[in-house]
């Protein structure tokens, strides 16, 4: 067992002791699954790169130095063939695929082993931490090895094997590899669409070049970035990517078109056969959102006067690379859908039986304008497969197939998530975080605090009263935490309700009923505390008069003060409540741009104008009563 | 060559960026310091550090142009793993200390206002911690940006103070020579906080995230030309006006206030507050950008999963670097009778310090043709990235031998 890190610079001698030089790489052969080294590169004099077969040569070989068979001026140098890869030069410090664990790594030694006597072999690339510990000194690496294994957690060498290597930075395709090797592209394209996301933005682009274009256009629709996927795009040649853009279901390749600008859209759209631009353009003739935008047409369609024996024809000439059929569907003469088989059915009844005998008739279908939600959520009601969607008419346009239906479902929860704010973060990975969870919900606490010193401050520059402002202050909680309330209630309304929905409430409605609500909530507040405030008044004169006058002002400060604080707190409730139709129609304004919108950032906005409200009219109030 | 106005615009910013993030703490106390000691003694220091600035910044921004890949990762790549982990070692302490010195700018700049440093410093660094965590700094990134523009104001000031421009300019071009360490550690620290390390990687990195490419080269050239230029002006400023109003009192910039009341010819009273604004403004940011730049220049050399987008699980060494960084930058601030203004400028003196051993790095990846190509540095760009490494390291040996020498 050796490292190529302990071979690398060492001197290489010939069979009389002469000098040659020393070890700058190693040639391995790549047809097998523990490649044979077979060439030694070798920096001689004067910085000469020299190549010598290792097979010929090489006689022994250890930590120290390797010694050659010959003596140095027998040696016949030799080249580096198409099939051998460079070791230190193409592997090692390089970014590589683990195939089988899917990650990006990087190559920190490589590991070789002697299988027979001159005979080196390559076990694998190391990519720990021991591999990094070595290279810095292997001194280092048993030291820190012994004191892990110590306290009980050795540290494990973490090779990988040659077949499960895929070198990014160097094309492979025109080296012979073993029939075990596994590749990038062998990868399911959803693995290969994750290891994509995590390269660097160029790396990514000389990557995807590599792909085969069926592979590429799967993997292009796997990557759950829109953005990432259009910059795909746009760094590739047009003649390329337009063929990436018809191998993809022509619903996802309308999706990334869309993404594009629009010169390059209609560029790429024009160099496309015919009837895949006509599907795509189709499509993209319907909203964003829509039913239209996210079916698919390719689907079995059959007349309704058929047997089974027909539809089983149908099904058994489609082409390779169809979407995969859940029904066949039953259209008449006009192709207004008629009725749907599934599939068991047909398998299950005689060939001669006629069709409209097993087909469910009047099937549920949607229309191509209907929201992509709502189609998605009828999908999951009804148990469905997949929904027709079918134009006035009833002509069968196309269907929305339950993959896409699930995609639209989890968007669609992950916006609402966002919005109603229970992440911090844009990813769902940091969606926990017990701390952030309670700044988010809790923030109101950090407004109050800045508004009471302003309050304070600005109080006491005006009146010279700094207690006063302080007091009032009291009752800004009251102010905030309605405001909170308000902007969680425009946000409930929006996830709840859509804006076409028949029973939705209208915008008056809901700000009718916002505002109603926290009058009456105000009012009851005011109340309370007037209340309050006869009873203090009630107790605290009778005390005043035993204690003393001093006693009075403070009284007037606790009733007076406070009370001004909470009428303020209670007409700045209700303003908030006036402003919630804004924070909904903002919502539903940014929802219909397409733009994502954060919940907290909603709250936060509310907050902070609550806190305005609040301050500049207790001003107003403090020094008109002064004044 | 034309160029396509369009494209000129949707280059600028990180050079911008860069330039505005380098007035930040360190750097307004090197530039105060050095006005309120030598008054115009070192604004000849600025026009040689601009030229130096644009040839790092520009270096950077070329490679990344032309490999599509990080500084770190090239240094890993060209030079294997021991060097690398020097660079990755130079650049953890650099910036470390970068950090360190921003977290005593928010200290000193909050102090202003009447918070205290156990007030300010457990919340900042709790603030920053979870802004740089999820990424989620890029929202605020202009808001900070644009509290941080406050230091252009010293470009005003330096009109209302009435400075003896004759002098200014001839102190500009002619350097005065004084044999102190003193004035020798000023101008290592001047080269820490305008060349500094961390920026370098941070023009290189925002050329490889957009994947710009060969062609966009002049475009980052203008970028970073710009960037540079405002950024030196802003400091030729901030020299200028604390040379005219704190050196003529004999006031020593011990601490923030002594830095804001350069700034009360302007506005008087409020000068404090606004110093204060601007300090924790660029402060803040940088702090924000640091600790991401460091972890993840540090994992991309050594092949760690990096990224905000990760979690612990994935990213563990990513998200420890960060997190120890700050937790280190905040506890030592909180030390009781922190010296922060002597912090900032230890930091930079640091940060020049450290510098060659980075640019020695860079010189040799950009210098070499099967790296760059036909873009490989010139041998103008590879003197004068030379003369940096030499005469910093020069400037550092000579101030340590007269420190020794108890001068």
């Amino acid at each position: 067992m050796i490292y190529l890190s302990q071979l690398l610079g060492n001197p290489v001698y010939d069979v009389e002791g002469e000098r040659i030089g020393r070890v700058t790489d190693l040639g391995i052969a790549t047809g097998e699954v523990f490649p044979r080294v077979t060439a030694l590169a070798v920096e001689g004099p004067g910085r000469t790169p020299l190549m010598i077969s290792w097979r010929k040569y090489v006689e022994d070989f250890d930590e120290d130095e390797i010694t050659l068979k010959v003596v140095a001026t027998d040696i016949r140098f030799s080249y580096l063939q198409p099939d051998e890869v460079l070791v230190a030069r193409d592997l090692l410090n390089k970014q590589i695929v683990d195939t089988r664990g899917m990650r990006v790594v990087r190559v920190n030694d490589l590991k070789l082993s002697d299988t027979s006597s001159s005979q080196l072999r390559l076990l694998g690339a190391e990519v720990g931490t021991r591999g990094i510990l070595r290279s810095l000194s292997p001194a280092l690496e048993s030291v820190v090895c012994k004191a892990a294994r110590a306290m009980g957690h050795p540290i494990q060498e973490r090779i990988i094997a040659w077949n499960y290597m895929d070198l990014l930075e160097r094309d492979l395709s025109n080296v012979k590899l073993s029939v075990s090797h596994k590749t990038l592209d062998e990868l399911h394209p959803a693995d290969i669409a994750d290891i994509i996301e995590r390269l660097d933005p160029r790396l990514r682009g000389q990557v995807f070049a590599q792909l085969d274009e069926e592979m590429a256009a799967e993997a292009m629709a796997e990557i759950d970035d829109d953005e990432l996927a259009a910059t795909l795009v746009s760094g590739m040649e047009d003649a390329a990517a337009s063929r990436v853009l018809s191998e993809m279901d022509p619903d996802d390749a309308a999706e990334l078109v869309s993404e594009l600008d629009y010169e390059r859209a209609e560029k790429l759209l024009s160099l496309m056969g015919v009837k895949d631009r006509a599907a795509i353009s189709q499509l993209l003739g319907y909203r964003e959102d829509t039913a239209g935008r996210i079916m698919t047409q390719e689907l079995v369609a059959v007349d309704e006067h058929g047997t089974v024996a027909d539809a089983i024809a149908a099904l058994r000439s489609l082409e390779e690379g169809f979407e995969s059929v859940r029904y066949v569907y039953l259209v008449d003469e006009e192709h207004r859908i008629t009725g749907v088989i599934t599939l068991v059915e047909l398998l299950t009844n005689e060939p001669e039986t006629p069709l409209a005998k097993l087909a469910t008739t009047k099937p549920m279908t949607m229309s191509p304008e209907d929201d992509q939600e709502d189609v998605a959520e009828n999908i999951a009601k009804y148990n469905l497969l997949a929904m027709p969607v079918v134009d006035d008419d009833g002509k069968l346009l196309g269907i929305v197939t339950v993959d896409d239906a699930l995609e639209v479902l989890q968007e669609e929860h992950e916006e609402d998530l966002q919005i109603a704010g229970s992440t911090a973060g844009a990813s769902p990975d940091d969606r926990g975080g017990l701390l952030s969870q309670m700044l988010t919900s809790e923030m109101w606490v950090f407004f109050w605090a800045v508004a009471a010193t302003i309050c304070c401050l600005a109080a006491g520059a005006l009146t010279g009263d700094y207690l006063q402002g302080l007091v009032v202050a009291v009752a800004l909680p009251f102010a905030l935490r309605t405001a909170d309330v308000m902007a969680r209630y425009a946000i409930n309304s929006y996830l709840e309700y859509d804006e076409d929905d028949e029973d939705a409430p209208t915008l008056l409605g809901f700000a009718l009923k916002g505002v109603a609500v926290s009058g009456v909530f105000a009012a009851v507040v005011v109340l309370v505390l007037k209340g309050m405030e006869g009873v203090i008044d009630n107790f605290a004169t009778k005390g005043a008069v035993l204690f003393g006058a001093d006693q009075g002002l403070m009284v007037d400060l606790v009733t007076d003060k406070l009370l001004l604080g909470f009428k303020v707190a209670a007409i700045t409730c209700v303003l908030s409540f006036v402003t919630a139709p804004a924070y909904l129609m903002v919502l539903r304004n940014r929802d219909r741009a397409g733009d994502e919108t954060s919940g907290a950032a909603m709250r936060g906005v509310a907050l902070c104008v609550a806190s305005l409200v609040f301050v500049a009219l207790a001003l107003v109030l403090l020094t008109g009563k002064v004044g | 060559m034309k160029l396509d106005p369009r494209r000129v615009l949707g280059a600028m910013g990180p050079g911008m960026v860069a330039a505005l993030a380098g007035a930040d703490a360190g750097g307004v106390a090197a530039y105060s310091n050095s006005g309120a000691l030598y008054g115009y003694g070192l604004l000849w220091t600025v026009p040689i550090m601009c030229l130096l600035l644009i040839v790092a910044q520009e270096t950077a921004a070329r490679m990344g142009c032309v490999t599509g890949k990080g500084f770190a990762s090239l240094i890993r790549e060209q030079f294997g793993v021991r060097l690398s982990a020097l660079a990755m070692l130079a650049l953890l302490v650099s910036n470390a200390t970068v950090t360190l010195s921003e977290f005593a700018g928010i200290a000193s700049g909050m102090a202003l206002f009447g918070v205290p440093t156990y007030v300010s410093v457990p919340l900042a660094a709790l603030a920053i911690w979870m802004l740089s965590m999820s990424g989620s700094y890029r929202r605020i990134e202009k808001i900070l940006l644009a509290i941080s523009c406050v230091f252009v104001t010293y470009v005003i000031a330096g009109f209302m103070v009435g400075p003896d421009w004759g002098r200014a300019f001839h102190d500009t071009l002619i350097p005065p020579v004084y044999a102190e360490p003193q004035y020798l550690s000023l101008i290592v620290a001047l080269v820490g906080t305008t060349i500094a390390p961390w920026m370098i990687f941070l023009a290189q990195s925002n050329v490889v995230e957009r994947d710009a490419r060969e062609d966009d080269i002049p475009y980052q050239r203008i970028d970073t030309v710009t960037g540079s230029v405002v950024a030196s002006a802003i400091s030729w400023f901030i020299i200028l006006v604390t040379g005219t109003v704190l050196h003529p009192a004999g006031i020593v910039v011990e601490g923030a206030e002594d830095a804001a009341a350069a700034l009360a010819p302007l506005v008087g009273d409020y000068a404090q507050a606004l110093f204060g604004a601007g300090l924790i403004g660029a402060s803040f940011l940088a702090a924000c950008v640091l600790p991401g730049i460091t972890s993840s220049a540090i994992c991309e050399a050594f092949g760690w999963e990096r990224g905000a987008d990760r979690s612990w699980q994935e990213a563990p060494v990513y998200r420890g670097i960060i997190t120890a960084i700050l937790a280190l930058s905040a506890a030592v601030v909180l030390m009781p009778n922190a010296n922060l203004f002597g912090i900032m400028m230890a930091a930079q003196v640091i940060n020049g310090v450290l510098l060659p051993v980075l640019l020695v790095f860079m010189v040799g990846i950009a210098s070499d043709r099967h790296v760059m190509g036909r873009y490989a540095n010139s041998g103008a760009w590879n003197a004068l990235t030379w003369f940096t490494i030499v005469s910093v390291t020069i400037l550092t040996i000579i101030m340590f031998v007269l420190q020794a020498l108890g001068w």
